[in-house]
């Protein structure tokens, strides 16, 4: 059975956003199925579907509903539509071609929640998007989808979009109340969880823009339908962002499990890399997920390549449950980031790192300290003044940071510290290499000349060397002849 | 009580608190700057976090989490079992601590905060030998944030604790983060100064030196002070400070945590109201008049001139012409030694009230804190005592109105007040007692009438208690010894009334008990942990 996209199949159709047009292709016909079962139903559906969460933790939303206290008086609904992990944009092509499939997710999840009022938090930088959805909001509200007694079931929902001021971590659910509280989005330490005690001190649900967007299509076509898609733990249909030189980048739709290869070379996909690049790394769900090698590696080191045994980590499924096989996070907001051969990967550590420094709220210490201090590291580095014991300096810091979570009190420093140390351990001969052939002593005579502290350091003072195994090691220097 | 077990060791702890506190109070050092007591928590110094043992979803036994977990956001609960002596707690609290000195400026020997300062107690006991980053530090810069703070932003530790100060306790929200990760600032709004009654004990919260006093900037360094256990005389709330001092004065006061009254907290009031100490102006020596002039007269003589002038009033309309003003800046032991001579000379003395200075209103802070419009430090005690000698006592306007119809043939007025409260009312009505004797801190217009003008001293020159609004009665130390010249009240009081060495204000209390049981007992705050801050 060849697979229908549903999330995406009004992109690119003219006038997609309009009510009408939704309509006349079922629109709001899964809401109005909603409505008529009872809330508890609802969520055991959801649940039963097992639709576990598209904004990148990916846990189950039925559960999560399932944690509202239940004799709550009133209940929030925020929509995380504060999409800002960089090479991310599915929500984005969501909201922009079919606002209404989201809003009608809303009013669903709404129902189940037994919301009272839904906040949709949009990414400040979406200023078309927001007047898209605003207009998609005020048809719906006309029509009666919003407001009060909806569709005659007797059920309420207010419907509010927030925008964002820019910031990255507003899309950590804690952080995005605060934000919607008009506080600094600082997340905040839990328990209590939002369910308990979110938005206002009320019990509150976070969900993703393209986790709302499932439900309309779970409750028009089925829960067999459903759960024929995808993998054994992994549900549904998922929309996957394919960005850098491939020949189509843009956002496809297919089902969960799609692998990292078929992503890039898939004639439905990626269609392949540009004018003959070749891969050499791959960031497959947003940067905080960690990077996958997309060059030819020795599988078992010490070792020397062999290209018939070739081995490179494009097979990994981008399901919920196979990155971690490959030393990832976990899936994110599968939207991969190909970066090819031509790439020097200290470019690459610079451009990671600065992000995380950059979006750090400076809450906790390790993540506000550490962010900034690999990036600095990371600017040396590229600046030819690189030491190996910067590399080591750099796996120690994200350990740190978030190797282990609960370090923090939010995600992001985890986040930071999977997408450096993957990058940094997967490519360590990479960066072994351009730290060796940099102009000898620049690494120390830089740092003399903007700190004199490097004088007194332990560091290595030999260079290192290209050995032709594929190894490198330490030589120490010789002062016999100064 | 639940009992948990931290390292090893079982506690026994208070209900309801968290690991952190449970810890400190058990004489653990545990680093920690976020954290704080007074103060909501925020988990995010993340230098307290510990492993806690839980029990393994597969095989059920209880093993230590991999995962640290804050112990300030833990909450004690019987049977639970933490550490902070492992590998993993000590390698992320010198990771830590590497982190707090990246872009730290390291200037101590500049800072005022050195010697009490978290920074360096923890990058010296948690921390590693050096720091491995060989990159430019960030310069962030200093910043006037009000009138009577400095905010050395290169220095901060981005604790938070100022801002939830500002926000919880004293209410007033001036203080805020601004921009983000490493660029992180604390500021305050533009033309919203960090200006309200309470704001200097953010000073004293800051665990490093960013936020500092500018009355107390590059004055000393703190281990050349000493501090005295003392109580505020600015209000009638009696809170708790402590006043660091060495052989050169007074040179801060700092809050003294007090369960009952003031909690770890001080009004800028009590922190800044003691300069008056150190007015050029202070009286310095006893006058006795001569004719139409006050002359000086030795301190030897003062007691026995008293006694006979007093005597000869005591002498006439039963006693009903001699007047003891007792103030109410007196602590209870002058003031009971006071009334106690006053009555053996005359029973029918009277024992008057003094001045009692309001300004405005009582303020009371969201944080629950409340500066009191009393700006006395012992009305209540010297009431207490007023009473227990019986009738005939007076109020100061009943005084004053007596006084102007010349019914006084001696009084003895006692100020010790900060401010001038000699009024011109006050003024005419004790010009018309004969024989005035005013015992006060500075010349006032009562100088014109006195017969005898004795120097006082002030409160952290002296010893004793004073009684609370609440009727706490607290003790306080001498702190500094009165100006040359000067003999503390309670010497004096002591030797006027026949004794002979030392006043020693604990001695005169039990002999006060006897009589009064109220003053069998003081109270003494609890003690903060040895490692809590």
């Amino acid at each position: 059975m060849a697979f229908e996209p549903v999330l995406m199949k009004h992109v690119g159709r003219p006038g997609s956003t309009s009510l009408a047009a939704y309509r006349a292709d079922g629109g709001y016909q899964g809401a109005a199925r909603a409505l008529r079962m009872t809330p508890d139903d609802l969520v055991e559906l959801v649940k039963k579907a097992n639709l576990r969460g598209r904004g990148g933790a990916g846990f189950p939303a039925g559960l999560k509903w399932s944690f509202l206290p239940p004799d709550r008086k009133v209940t929030y609904l925020c929509v995380n539509a504060d999409e800002s992990e960089p090479p991310t944009f599915s929500n984005r092509v969501l909201i922009e071609h079919d606002p209404h499939m989201l809003l009608e997710g809303i009013l669903i999840a709404g129902y189940a929640t037994r919301a009272t009022t839904a906040y949709i938090y949009i990414r400040g930088e979406f200023a078309e998007q927001f007047h898209i959805l605003q207009r998609a909001l005020d048809e719906a509200y006309a029509a009666g989808y919003f407001g009060r007694n909806i569709l005659g079931s007797g059920y309420d929902l207010e419907c509010l979009i927030h925008r964002g001021a820019g910031a990255y971590i507003c899309g950590e659910e804690t952080g995005l109340i605060e934000s919607l509280e008009g506080k600094r989005g600082w997340p905040r330490i839990k328990p209590p969880y939002p369910a308990v005690q979110g938005l206002f001190g009320q019990p509150t649900v976070v969900n993703n823009v393209e986790t709302l967007a499932c439900l309309p299509h779970i409750l028009t076509r089925g829960l067999d339908w459903w759960l024929s898609i995808g993998t054994a733990d992994s549900k549904g249909p998922k929309m996957y962002c394919i960005s850098g030189p491939v020949n189509r980048p843009g956002c496809y739709e297919a089902p969960l499990g799609l692998s990292c290869r078929e992503l890039i070379y898939g004639p439905d996909f990626g269609g392949g890399m540009r004018d003959g690049l070749k891969v050499k790394a791959v960031f497959p769900g947003g940067l905080s997920m960690g990077v996958l090698r997309g060059d030819l590696f020795p599988k078992a080191p010490p070792g020397v390549i062999d290209p018939k045994a070739d081995y490179d980590e494009l097979d990994c499924r981008l399901d919920f449950e196979d990155p971690r096989n490959y030393g990832l996070l976990g899936l994110g907001t599968a939207a991969a980031v190909v970066i090819p051969q031509t790439v020097d990967l200290r470019d690459v550590l610079v451009s990671v790192a600065r992000f995380f420094a950059v979006e750090s709220c400076g809450q906790c210490t390790q993540c506000r300290e550490g962010t900034h201090w690999v990036y600095q590291i990371a600017q040396r580095i590229r600046a030819g003044a690189g030491r190996l014991i910067d590399l080591d300096i750099i796996e120690e810091l994200t350990a740190s940071m978030g190797m282990i979570s609960g370090l923090s009190i939010c995600g992001l420093p985890d986040g930071a510290a999977w997408a450096l140390r993957t990058l940094v351990r997967k490519f360590r001969r990479e960066f072994e290499e351009r730290i060796a052939h940099q102009e000898p002593e620049a690494p120390l005579r830089r740092a003399r000349g903007t700190n004199l502290a490097a004088y007194q350091l332990p560091v290595s003072h030999g260079r290192a060397r290209a050995y032709p195994g594929g190894t490198f090691y330490l030589v120490e220097a010789d002062h016999s002849n100064e | 009580m639940p009992r948990i077990i931290v390292d090893g060791r079982q506690i026994e702890c208070r209900p309801d608190i968290p690991v952190l506190q449970a810890a400190l109070e058990a004489g653990l050092n545990v680093p920690h700057y976020c954290y704080h007591p007074g103060l909501s928590v925020v988990a995010s110094c993340r230098l307290c976090l510990m492993e806690v043992k839980v029990r393994d979803p597969r095989t059920g036994a209880m093993v230590w989490s991999p995962k640290l977990v804050p112990s300030c956001q833990t909450r004690v609960a019987d049977g639970l079992e933490v550490r902070f002596d492992s590998p993993a707690v000590r390698a992320n609290q010198k990771q830590v601590m590497e982190y707090y000195l990246l872009n730290h400026p390291l200037d101590c020997p500049i800072c005022d905060k050195a010697g009490e300062c978290y920074l360096q107690d923890y990058a010296e006991q948690f921390g590693p030998a050096s720091s491995r980053m060989i990159e430019d530090k960030l310069k962030n810069p200093k910043k006037d944030v009000g009138p009577r703070t400095l905010l050395y932003q290169d220095r901060c530790v981005l604790c938070t604790r100022c801002v939830r100060f500002a926000a919880e306790i004293a209410g007033t929200g001036e203080l805020a983060v601004v921009n983000r990760g490493s660029r992180c600032e604390i500021d305050v709004f533009p033309g919203r100064p960090l200006d309200n009654p309470l704001q200097g004990n953010v000073v004293d919260l800051c665990p490093v030196g960013a936020l500092l006093d500018k009355d107390f900037l590059f004055k000393q360094r703190v281990w050349l002070l000493r501090s005295a256990r003392s109580v505020s005389p600015v209000d009638s709330s009696g809170q708790t400070i402590w006043i660091d001092y060495n052989e050169h004065g007074v040179h801060r006061i700092r809050p003294r945590f007090n369960q009952r009254v003031n909690r770890w907290w001080i009004s800028d009031e009590a922190r800044f109201g003691w300069k008056y100490i150190y007015r050029a102006d202070r009286l310095n020596r006893p006058l006795v008049r001569q004719g139409a002039r006050l002359e000086p007269r030795p301190w030897e003589e003062l007691p026995e001139i008293l006694r006979s002038v007093l005597h000869q009033a005591a002498g006439q309309d039963g006693g009903a012409a001699l007047a003891a003003v007792l103030s109410p800046m007196m602590s209870c032991e002058e003031a009971w030694l006071l009334a106690r001579f006053v009555r053996q000379l005359a029973p029918g003395a009277a024992l008057v009230t003094g001045h009692l200075p309001v300004v405005g209103q009582d303020q009371t802070f969201p944080g629950g804190f409340v500066i009191k419009a009393e700006k006395c430090p012992n009305r209540r005690g010297v009431e207490t005592i007023i009473r227990h000698f019986g009738q005939p006592h007076l109020s100061f306007s009943e005084f004053l109105t007596r006084a102007a119809e010349d019914r006084y043939r001696a009084a003895y007025v006692v100020g010790g007040y900060p401010d001038e409260w000699v009024s011109d009312g006050v003024a005419a009505a004790l010009a018309k007692v004969q024989f005035l004797v005013v015992h006060d801190l500075f010349p006032s217009r009562l100088e014109a009438t006195a017969a005898v003008q004795i120097p006082g001293a002030a409160w952290a020159e002296r010893e004793g208690s004073f009684m609370n609004c609440d009727g706490l009665l607290q003790p306080f130390e001498r702190a500094v010894p009165p100006p040359e010249g000067v003999k503390a009240d309670g010497q004096f009081f002591w030797e006027l009334a026949g004794n002979r060495g030392l006043f020693q204000a604990a001695q005169v209390r039990a002999q006060m008990a006897d009589h009064m049981p109220k003053f069998a007992e003081v109270f003494t705050p609890r003690e903060l942990p040895r490692y809590a801050h």
